[in-house]
């Protein structure tokens, strides 16, 4: 069995790295994410956002190992996520469906409010790995977390595109709005002078 | 994104585009009594899980814990073809 974490900062608020979470994919960091679903999603009694998805994703394995493994067959993982908005923590727990007879991967990100930096938001990853009844079975382990650990940094990298993606969006509304307000007042200055003519 | 099942797509698209909506403009804001997305999750999640059936995914199975239980090392289904049909 082999553990591997990793913590990592967003210099972004809770608000909008958890609204990035949701908007992840697709995205071109992650393309080996090929599917997902929301399988169940709804809001408990303590105002909970709990969620239950499925991904079809692409190990990015080497070729070698899949056919170590001997089965041809696309990859599915099952994710249970819980947004607490009023402790400010998005907590997700996802395992592997396809080859669970042979590898467990479970795996546990949270995202919550950086605990000296409140404009920050902070990730703790944490991937338990086992591999049984297989040859090598303590590198292929390693080879796992090796996998999870290049697959985390291209997860962060995608989170930063998703919210500047977000954040464009935010200020073109804004411009939008301000754009708005702009034309209105014109109007009003416009009318005020027909009123009140020289 | 897709979704697991191909003739999912646009409802996946209508459902994701609802849900980041309300998530941003209702729930993270504490207005989460009402679901402006009920009705077209109730659609997609009828071709979700007819998709699911189809791919042979089964939702009990798929969070049990496999390693360590009689479970292990068992050889996995032979793969069906996702044309085949499931019985009424």
């Amino acid at each position: 069995m082999k553990i591997w974490t990793s913590e990592h900062v967003f210099e972004h608020p809770w608000e909008t790295v958890v609204q990035a979470a949701w908007r992840k994919y697709p995205n071109p960091h992650n393309p080996t994410v090929v599917g997902l679903d929301v399988i169940d999603r709804h809001v408990d009694k303590q105002g909970r956002l709990v969620s239950h998805r499925l991904m079809c994703t692409e190990w990015g394995l080497p070729m070698w190992v899949q056919k170590l493994v001997g089965v041809d067959r696309a990859c599915y993982a099952s994710e249970h996520s819980v947004v607490d908005r009023k402790r400010k923590t998005f907590v997700l727990r996802t395992n592997n469906v396809t080859f669970s007879n042979l590898v467990a991967i479970n795996e546990q990100l949270t995202y919550s409010p950086h605990p000296t930096d409140k404009k920050s938001t902070l990730l703790k990853q944490e991937a338990i790995i086992t591999v049984h009844g297989m040859r090598l079975s303590s590198y292929l382990e390693q080879l796992v977390v090796n996998t999870c650990s290049s697959k985390a940094t291209q997860g962060r990298v995608a989170m930063e595109w998703v919210i500047g993606k977000i954040n464009t969006e935010v200020k073109d509304l804004a411009k939008g709005v301000k754009g708005i307000k702009h034309n209105l007042e014109n109007i009003a200055t416009k009318a005020e002078n027909l009123e009140s003519p020289l | 994104m897709n979704s697991v099942g191909e003739d999912c797509n646009d409802l996946k698209r209508e459902y994701d585009a609802c849900f980041n909506k309300w998530f941003t403009e209702r729930y993270l804001k504490g207005d989460y009594y009402r679901d402006p997305c009920k009705k077209i999750f109730k659609k997609y999640q009828t071709c979700v899980k007819t998709a699911m059936k189809n791919k042979h995914l089964d939702l009990e199975e798929m969070d049990k814990d496999i390693l360590g239980t009689e479970f292990e090392k068992k050889p996995l289904p032979k793969k069906k073809k996702e044309t085949d049909k499931t019985e009424s």
